[in-house]
């Protein structure tokens, strides 16, 4: 510990910083947008030295929670809620995370939203993004992690609708919330389930309870937050919303995709991790394959998509898949280990694919190529970041994805194999993705008129500043983006090599309990072998076709059927979904209900109105118009009724026929 | 105090009818003038209300009719539950007529029979005594008759009419339950009758139940009693919508809580595995019609009979917590379906139109109206950090252990409401600008910004402190609970 234990206001700041910047921009800031993308900046920085702080405190007490105790918000009954901070080596991790990555997209956001008529507006979305993120990752408890996970889903949906004049961008944004809102059906579930059970929604009291629960009752518990990270997390079946949020910004990408949105279900899974860990095996197993098809099946659609975003996409939910499957495996510090890497190298990556976009105005890669010598700092951070994900040693990323590797290989060995061919996928994407847009001849990117529905750096209404200097020739980014390129890229290189001293594994593992501990740094040859021959092989692959053309892509696709379209068509997943599910049964079913209503309901009452209304001009034998006739024939009846009761409470048929009523009702 | 509260608006209505009709267009002003002040005085009595004891506070009697072995009185008292009601009422009186400013057909009829209208309803939330509170429930039938069937627009009459019959059928039979209730227990006053409900009457008590409840459930409205609601709304004026889905349909939640349970305990019991049916069977039909739904008002009158199933769901589990989510869902319903007829109205005002098909790109014409139309959305999609949201949670947690299945599907109307909320959001605000709307103007009047700020204001203060509202909804469902937990 270098600095003194950290009090408990200043981790509040951690959350208020962003909070009061939201606050600020849109009470006074909404005319002056330069103002107010520094307002967001020097807020966020703020949280992050105050993160640094945290983060030593908790290091200090070996990652165990420091104790704060929780505020009062509301009671009804046995209804209590409390809200608190829970800082402990996990959610200290993850607060620095989430600053560090918010900070350096801040910062790129200066440059590539510079002229965008919505900047303040933006900047504005971002602050309240990153406050909701990390109010979602200090809460100590259930309820309150619930509130700033649904809010993290609407500062996502404003964000990734942020353009929101492009149908497409409007729809995507639609999309992502709803289908996570599809998982959150699961999760909210899960959070009444547990209280009816506990009477209680601390986090750590919960996975205290879990183990004199009924085993039912924590599987259905457990399932309901898979349910709740499988949405957020973009795990099959609910992946894909993912994909289609790269309508949003860049920087939004690049803070979705790495730190936020997505790393909120797996962080979900692991804040529970002793709740996970007394479920069912069933459970955990179901757990870990879903993870590992994830990371199968989405790779493989990484390896045909032409959108250089897109392939970071499905490689985001394949290294997901990843973290998810490692904590079926119970390898609970493997998995945060790599998402505190990804975090670094894949926030890196979209940025590198937002400054490429904005120099040839184009997400298709089979419209860039040759942009390593125009963009050479783009470049190198690109390769940087791509070797990291791929696992090569000693980059960041090999690091993380050994440890997954090596708890797949101790517990499981077919999806050891299915992680091990990920990472051979994983590097080939990469690598073409690079051939592609870095190597060969310049293909002349998009017109700058262009309003294509890949192309989003200026789109926006205003046009940027950079459209007048920026398309008589390829340029690099200004520094503004570049900067957070390079500062990206170095926890890209050496934010792995804490792993052998086992820092990291003792600070994710102080937050549970010490029955659950038993990390310790391992290397296992096997595993090592693998990972690096799947690594160079796929990188091996990726020069052979899409660099020396031997063979070439369009010879390999030929004799491969029409599985590369199944793909291309992402497995039809949308359709089923879009068009089977939602339009065909829900509204299927809605037209049924409307018609229903229409016409069974409401024209039985209409029916009934009707025949009373002619009963009435019967009776009556007068045409008074119907309010006339429907009123009054009401009235008679509740006089008649009143009148009948009266009599029977007033005796009258007592008097008149003694015992009567006793008889008629017993 | 709150005989104050009842009569101001009636005082308002005098003189606003007794306008020369030269000057007739000054009786908004009056509205806005009775209306703010009667506000003010329910915040008055909402801050001054000791939060200490359980009960009636604020009790004003006199008798009224002494007949042989009964009596009927005046008496008007608040509890912690009808006390945030109170609140809500003053508050959308006043937004009602924020957003009337623009009438110009009859004004002084006008604002007159909306004045009448808050005080028949404040009428149904005071009363403490059964035929009392039958007749303010009778008396709000006729203001809202004739606005709706006067200032209303496309089938008026018919709804007008198809509303008035619906709730006289469903009020003939309560009234048909209360005289039982009070002759046989030689009483009509609430609280005695809380104190001692009635055991033996000349009807078996379960017909007594169902005809009162047949009552409330049409006016809350569930499935299948809920038709008359999207017509009524289609047709009214923006401000009837208001107060129609604001505070009327409260009023059916109400007398459950108020009568129906702590009058007939047992028979609540018997029947509760009835009612969460159909309150889960109303949330799930109510959000996958309104998905259909091709006209804004249409769907927001869907939306309400998809919500205030939850209010029921909440008073079937018959157990504390599940009755306070029912008190709060009142009240955050009211506020945010509320909002959101003011915000279609605003649209229809500048765009005459309120088809789906035909809105788009609004959000660049009107940030303003977009914006608020989309926090109402999300309010009304239970969103946290509003109102709705700790209302829904508090009726799941309350209902699961009871009624496991309704409560499932409730929460599956959780979901929905997202995506025919965040549909129409897409529908009707974004995509690109569009030639058509480009002369149409934000909300720039002063009575445009209040009526939406005082309702955002109070949708998420209560999202972000519910403990203003929690604190005092519990004071009145204390005593309820123990009622209906005494005799399970």
């Amino acid at each position: 510990m270098l600095f003194p234990e950290i009090p408990e206001a200043a981790v509040w700041a951690i959350y208020f910083a962003p909070v009061a910047s939201f606050v600020t921009i849109v009470a006074f800031l909404r005319t002056r947008p330069l103002l107010a993308g520094r307002v967001t900046i020097a807020a966020v920085f703020v949280a992050w030295l105050l993160a640094l702080w945290a983060l030593d405190t908790v290091s200090g007490h070996d990652g165990e929670a420091v104790g704060f105790a929780p505020h009062h918000w509301f009671t009804l009954f046995e209804f209590e809620v409390d809200l608190g901070i829970r800082l402990d080596g996990l959610s200290a991790m993850m607060l620095f995370v989430v600053t560090s990555i918010s900070l350096l997209v801040q910062i790129y956001s200066t440059g590539y939203m510079a002229g965008d008529g919505g900047y303040a507006r933006f900047f504005a979305f971002m602050s309240l993004f990153t406050a909701a993120m990390l109010g979602l990752v200090m809460s100590s408890s259930l309820l309150q992690l619930f509130v700033h996970w649904e809010l993290v889903g609407l500062t996502s949906y404003l964000l990734i609708g942020f353009w929101f004049h492009k149908p497409s961008a409007a729809a995507a944004a639609k999309k992502a919330f709803i289908v996570t809102r599809f998982g959150d059906f699961g999760f909210m579930l899960a959070v009444v389930l547990i209280w009816s059970k506990t009477q209680t929604f601390d986090i750590f009291e919960i996975n205290e309870a879990v183990h004199a629960l009924p085993r039912a009752v924590v599987a259905g518990f457990v399932l309901g937050l898979l349910s709740g990270a499988a949405g957020k997390s973009a795990q099959f079946p609910l992946h894909f919303w993912l994909p289609d949020a790269m309508e949003g910004p860049t920087p939004v990408s690049s803070i979705v995709h790495s730190a936020t949105m997505v790393a909120a279900g797996v962080y979900l899974l692991a804040r529970f991790f002793p709740a996970v860990d007394a479920a069912p095996g069933g459970i955990q197993m179901l757990i870990a394959y879903t993870g590992g098809f994830t990371a199968i099946f989405a790779a493989s659609m990484g390896i045909v998509a032409t959108d250089i975003k897109r392939v970071l996409a499905y490689s985001t939910i394949s290294q997901l898949g990843y973290m998810v499957m490692a904590l079926g495996l119970g390898g609970y510090p493997a998995a945060m280990f790599h998402l505190f890497t990804h975090a670094f190298f894949k926030s890196l990556l979209f940025q590198g694919a937002g400054s490429v976009s904005h120099a040839t105005n184009t997400f298709e890669m089979p419209l860039m190529g040759g942009l390593r010598k125009h963009m050479p700092i783009t470049f190198a951070t690109f390769v940087i970041g791509a070797l990291s994900l791929s696992g090569v040693f000693p980059l960041a990323g090999f690091w993380s994805k050994d440890e997954i590797l090596l708890d797949a290989w101790k517990h499981d060995k077919f999806l050891f194999a299915v992680a091990t061919v990920v990472a051979f996928m994983t590097a080939l994407y990469m690598f073409r993705a690079i051939f592609m847009t870095f190597f060969g001849e310049y293909r002349g990117g998009a017109p700058a008129e262009d309003h294509g529905p890949t192309h989003d750096a200026h789109a926006a209404p205003a046009s940027s500043p950079h459209d007048t200097d920026g398309h008589g020739g390829l340029h690099e980014s200004p520094r503004s983006m570049t900067f957070p390129l390079m500062m990206l890229s170095i926890p890209a290189v050496l934010f792995g090599l804490i792993a052998p001293t086992g820092f990291f594994g003792r600070l994710m593992e102080g937050a549970i309990d010490p029955s659950l501990r038993h990390f310790e740094f391992q290397i296992e040859p096997v595993v090592l072998v693998a990972s690096t021959v799947a690594a160079l092989g796929g990188i091996a692959v990726a020069a052979a076709i899409y660099y020396a053309r031997m063979p070439a892509s369009s010879a390999i696709r030929s004799r491969l059927g029409p599985l590369p379209m199944v793909v291309e068509r992402l497995y039809f997943v949308n359709e089923f979904a879009e068009t089977g599910m939602v339009r065909g049964v829900l509204h299927g079913f809605g037209r049924g209900a409307a018609l229903v209503d229409k016409y069974l309901v409401d024209g039985a009452v209409n029916g009934a109105a009707y025949a009373t209304r002619i009963a009435g001009d019967i009776l009556r034998r007068a045409q008074t118009g119907q309010v006339q006739a429907n009123t009054s024939l009401m009235m008679v009846g509740v006089v008649a009724a009143a009148g009948t009761l009266l009599a029977l409470s007033g005796g009258l048929i007592d008097r008149v026929s003694p015992g009567l009523v006793e008889r008629l009702m017993p | 105090m709150l005989t104050l509260f009842l009569l101001l608006p009636v005082a308002g209505a005098l003189i606003a009818i007794a306008l020369p009709a030269a000057r007739e267009g000054e009786a908004k002003v009056i509205a806005l003038a009775f209306t703010g002040l009667n506000f003010a005085l329910a915040v008055v009595m909402y801050v001054v209300f000791d939060r200490g004891v359980e009960g009636y506070q604020f009790v004003e009697r006199f008798e009224w009719i002494h007949g042989a072995g009964f009596t009927v009185q005046y008496v008007v008292g608040v509890d912690g539950l009808s006390a945030p009601l109170i609140v809500l009422l003053g508050l959308l009186s006043m937004v009602s007529v924020l957003v009337s400013w623009k009438i110009d057909v009859k004004p002084k009829h006008y604002f007159a029979w909306l004045l009448i209208l808050e005080s028949a309803v404040a009428g149904v939330f005071l009363s403490l005594d059964l035929i009392q509170f039958f007749l303010f429930w009778e008396l709000e039938l006729l203001p809202m008759f004739f606005l709706i069937s006067q200032w209303g627009s496309g089938r008026r009459v018919y709804s007008a009419m198809k509303f008035l019959i619906y709730t006289l059928a469903g009020s003939a039979l309560m009234l048909v339950g209360f005289l039982v209730i009070g002759f046989g227990a030689k009483t009509f006053d609430i609280e005695a009758l809380t104190k001692t409900p009635p055991q033996e009457t000349i009807v078996p008590l379960a017909i007594v139940f169902w005809a009162i409840m047949l009552a409330f459930l049409v006016k809350l409205p569930v499935f299948p009693l809920h038709t008359w609601l999207p017509d009524a709304h289609t047709d009214a004026p923006t401000a009837v919508s208001v107060m129609l889905a604001g505070v009327l349909l409260k009023m059916g939640g109400y007398g459950i809580l108020r009568i129906v349970l702590p009058l007939m305990p047992n028979e609540a019991h018997d029947f509760s595995k009835v009612l969460a049916t159909i309150a889960g069977f109303s949330v799930v039909w109510g959000a996958v019609i309104t998905l259909r739904q091709t006209d804004l008002k249409r769907l927001v009158a869907y939306s309400s009979v998809s919500h205030m199933g939850y209010v029921l769901l909440g008073v079937s589990a018959l157990g504390p917590v599940g009755l306070s989510g029912a008190a709060l869902q009142m009240f955050t319903h009211g506020c945010i379906t509320g909002l959101l007829f003011v915000m279609v109205g605003m649209i229809y005002d500048r765009t005459h139109t309120r088809e789906i098909a035909k809105l788009r790109g609004l959000m660049h014409h009107m940030p303003l109206i977009g914006t608020v139309f989309i926090v109402a959305g999300l309010a009304s999609l239970g969103l946290p950090a509003m109102s709705g949201f700790v209302a829904e949670l508090t009726v799941f947690l309350g209902s699961i252990e009871a009624h496991p299945a309704a409560t499932m599907a409730a929460v599956f109307g959780v979901v929905l409401s997202a995506g025919y909320i965040l549909w129409t959001v897409e529908r009707i605000l974004h995509g690109p600008k569009t030639h058509d709307f480009h002369d149409l103007t934000d909300a720039k009047q002063w009575w445009e910004i209040t009526a939406m700020a005082v309702l955002v204001v109070a949708i998420i203060g209560t999202g972000i402190w519910p403990a203003v509202l929690t604190d005092t909804v519990r004071l009145g469902i204390e005593p309820i609970a123990k009622i209906v937990e005494a005799a399970s």
